[in-house]
């Protein structure tokens, strides 16, 4: 006997659905009805409207947070995305360089744990590598408490996410850069334009698309930050990396303040949704000014 | 016999919640006899006696098994034991702090009172009488005490002391006096590990109590404020003058725990400012090392508290007052503090107060400290575990903005408050 063909989809979409539901779906439900309550996560809950929300709105210490991060976003774009262009840039003029390929994409497999631990020793003020090799050049001058400086601390950090990170776009922005047609390059190579003109007006602008989704990846991506702060310097010093996951994680395991942790988790998501949506109402935009 | 171990990161805390629910399916069909206990991680030592405890437990009593759940220390303290007692699975015993979270506890209908086996049962005997005061609550007693933890002396590297011709100080001024001379020799007075904010937040904190005065100190950590008055922005100004005479690494808020007290334990540093599980763990890393250690300093004349003051925190095991084996959890306690089994906690660095403590080798050190809290004429509570907790983080992360010189007393005790009445 044959399923009837309009069931036959939901009953093979069936498992997925239920999972996604279940998983993602109500979760996600549940975070928006706790950010309407007062609640330690254990005890009574409380109705409270929109207070967490108002709380939050007033709340400084997330407005800080939300200015770090996109203080550290800023630094992604630059240490990760460009850096990570120059990257391909220079790999796609040297095919055979496998080992430089797989030397900068080693980070990206490592734990962030790991990278964040290793880098805390990097850094270390008393007996850290950076440090040391900064006297030993004798560049003393510069040594600093690099995670304890709050001038510094955000920028540590996101040297540190720029060095795992920066191989990631290198090998999308390598793929892509393969993409374009050999012919367009040699065309280019004969009027006489050099290696970095051709990768900026020739090879650059053929893999827009690509840039795209490198920045959005990144710019969402840097929303979602948490792991190197958490691990490296837990928001300090003195808040200077408090981001809002740091943010949200402390008030909500640290301080069981389950509903207005709800609530940052809510206006995290409606921030990061309506970045991505805006940034990909821009390309559209642009796709369609292109094509006409 | 099971035993758990959990890691820091938060997921856990959530596969605790998953796992209870799952779990309570199978808890609910077999009606076994399981005793089970919660507790931070006592070190990879300390488990080991509790695992050897639980077998004897098990041979001693056939048809129980004993499931002891060790949780990252972090993760207990703030979400981690209240998932579990809010679990169908819920520990017949667990640990906990005396003061404001046994309270909580006991509030929470997670207290079974234990004053008769304490007064005629199977643990009368084991303790001395006043060990109680702390565990008692209306009368009754809700928690076995089983250590006591003095949460912050000043720990000193004793032939560094001598090859300078300096001895340990006992006042403030000659807190300062002890820096300056150690800075002129190029040595970090003393090494903290702030970066969490507890390590020296615990140290601050009891300073600022001996110049507030207990019940000040007391009375604002309860309340959670006003920080921003005169006695404490005195208070605050000795935390400035220790900045102004470089007494601390300048990477204090920048290093954790562990990375302050190896700056200790390698000789950088003079002095270590924390809390009695340092002989245990200094003996471990390193075994060569001299040290001893002094209380807090007295502070300067015009402070309003005791100069004598201890910090720290008596700690036990309460018996959940919804566990349908309490008979058991009561036999359990009695067990751990057997003489043999005092003995074994004590070859794995951790004191009990039993009686039979005595007569179990236990290092000098740690006899001291324990005599220390006994016999100090006032005992402060740490912030973080005797009151509420965000209050406690806000106000460490105000002493470490002095500290560390990013902010002055007025401007960190205003911006406590204001975080405060957020």
């Amino acid at each position: 006997m044959r399923p009837d063909r309009r069931v036959a989809p939901w009953l093979f979409l069936a498992p997925g659905l239920v999972v996604f539901s279940v998983a993602v779906l109500l979760p996600m439900v549940l975070t928006v009805g706790f950010s309407f309550t007062e609640w330690n996560g254990f005890g009574a809950m409380t109705f409270v409207g929109l207070d967490n929300y108002v709380r939050a709105f007033h709340d400084t210490f997330l407005r800080a947070s939300f200015l770090h991060v996109i203080v550290y976003i800023a630094a992604t774009l630059v240490l990760e995305v460009l850096v990570g262009l120059c990257l391909a840039g220079l790999v796609s003029m040297r095919r055979g360089r496998l080992w430089f390929r797989v030397a900068i994409f080693t980070p990206v497999m490592l734990p962030m744990v790991v990278v964040a631990v290793l880098w805390a020793f990097v850094y270390n003020p008393d007996f850290g590598l950076l440090n040391g090799a900064l006297e030993a050049m004798g560049l003393a001058g510069l040594q600093r408490i690099w995670l304890g400086d709050p001038s510094v601390a955000l920028l540590a950090i996101s040297v540190v996410s720029g060095w795992v990170y920066a191989g990631f776009y290198m090998m999308i922005f390598y793929a892509a850069f393969r993409q374009v047609p050999s012919d367009i390059i040699e065309a280019a190579r004969l009027d006489g334009a050099g290696e970095w003109s051709i990768f900026r007006r020739v090879k650059v602008p053929m893999i827009r698309g690509a840039v795209g989704v490198a920045v959005l990846l990144c710019v969402t991506g840097g929303f979602q930050g948490f792991d190197l702060f958490f691990v490296m310097t837990n928001g300090g010093p003195y808040g200077s990396t408090e981001i809002p996951t740091t943010l949200l994680v402390r008030t909500v395991f640290r301080h069981a303040d389950v509903g207005y942790g709800s609530a940052m988790a809510v206006v995290l998501t409606a921030v990061v949704v309506t970045c991505g949506l805006a940034y990909a109402q821009l390309q559209v935009r642009r796709t369609r000014g292109a094509a006409r | 016999m099971r035993t758990h171990h959990r890691g820091r990161a938060v997921i856990a805390a959530l596969s605790v919640a998953a796992l209870a629910v799952a779990s309570s399916v199978s808890g609910a069909v077999a009606q076994d006899r399981t005793l089970r206990i919660a507790m931070g991680s006592p070190g990879e030592a300390g488990i080991r006696v509790w695992e050897a405890i639980g077998a004897q437990f098990e041979a001693a009593n056939p048809g129980v098994t004993v499931d002891i759940e060790f949780m990252d220390d972090d993760l207990y303290q703030t979400i981690g034991l209240p998932q579990l007692l809010a679990s169908p699975n819920a520990p017949d015993i667990y640990f906990e702090w005396t003061g404001s979270r046994m309270a909580q506890r006991a509030a929470d209908g997670y207290a079974a009172d234990l004053t008769e086996a304490v007064a005629s049962g199977p643990l009368a005997g084991l303790l001395d009488d006043e060990l109680f005061a702390a565990a008692t609550l209306d009368g009754k007693i809700v928690l076995f005490p089983h250590t006591a933890d003095v949460t912050n002396v000043l720990w000193y590297n004793v032939p560094l002391f001598a090859e300078h011709g300096l001895t340990p100080p006992t006042t403030f001024e000659e807190l300062l006096a002890v820096c300056d001379a150690f800075v002129a020799a190029d040595i970090i007075p003393i090494a903290t590990g702030n970066k969490d904010l507890w390590a020296a937040g615990n140290w601050l904190s009891h300073m600022a109590s001996r110049v507030v005065g207990e019940d000040v100190y007391d009375a604002t950590l309860a309340a959670g404020g006003p920080f921003n008055t005169p006695e404490w922005e005195q208070a605050f100004g000795y935390i400035a003058q220790l900045r102004e005479h470089s007494c601390v690494n300048e990477s204090a808020n920048a290093i954790a725990d562990n990375e302050g007290a190896q700056l200790f334990f390698q000789g950088s540093a003079a002095m270590h400012p924390i809390g009695s599980w340092l002989v245990s763990w200094a003996i471990d890393e390193a075994p060569d090392l001299e040290f001893d250690f002094v209380n807090l300093p007295a502070m300067p004349e015009g402070s309003a508290g005791d100069q004598g003051s201890a910090i720290g925190v008596e700690t036990g095991y309460m018996v959940n007052a919804n566990s349908q084996v309490q008979d058991l959890a009561v036999e359990f306690l009695a067990l751990m503090n057997s003489p043999e089994n005092v003995k074994a906690y004590v070859a794995a660095e951790i004191v009990p107060l039993a009686r039979s403590v005595a007569d179990a080798g236990v290092d000098g050190r740690s006899l001291r400290l324990g005599e220390l809290l006994a016999g100090a004429p006032a005992v402060v509570l740490p912030p973080d575990t005797g009151y509420d907790l965000e209050m406690a983080n806000a106000l460490y992360a105000a002493e470490a903005a002095v500290l560390g010189g990013q902010a002055t007393p007025a401007a960190a005790l205003a911006a406590l408050d204001q975080q405060l009445a957020r």
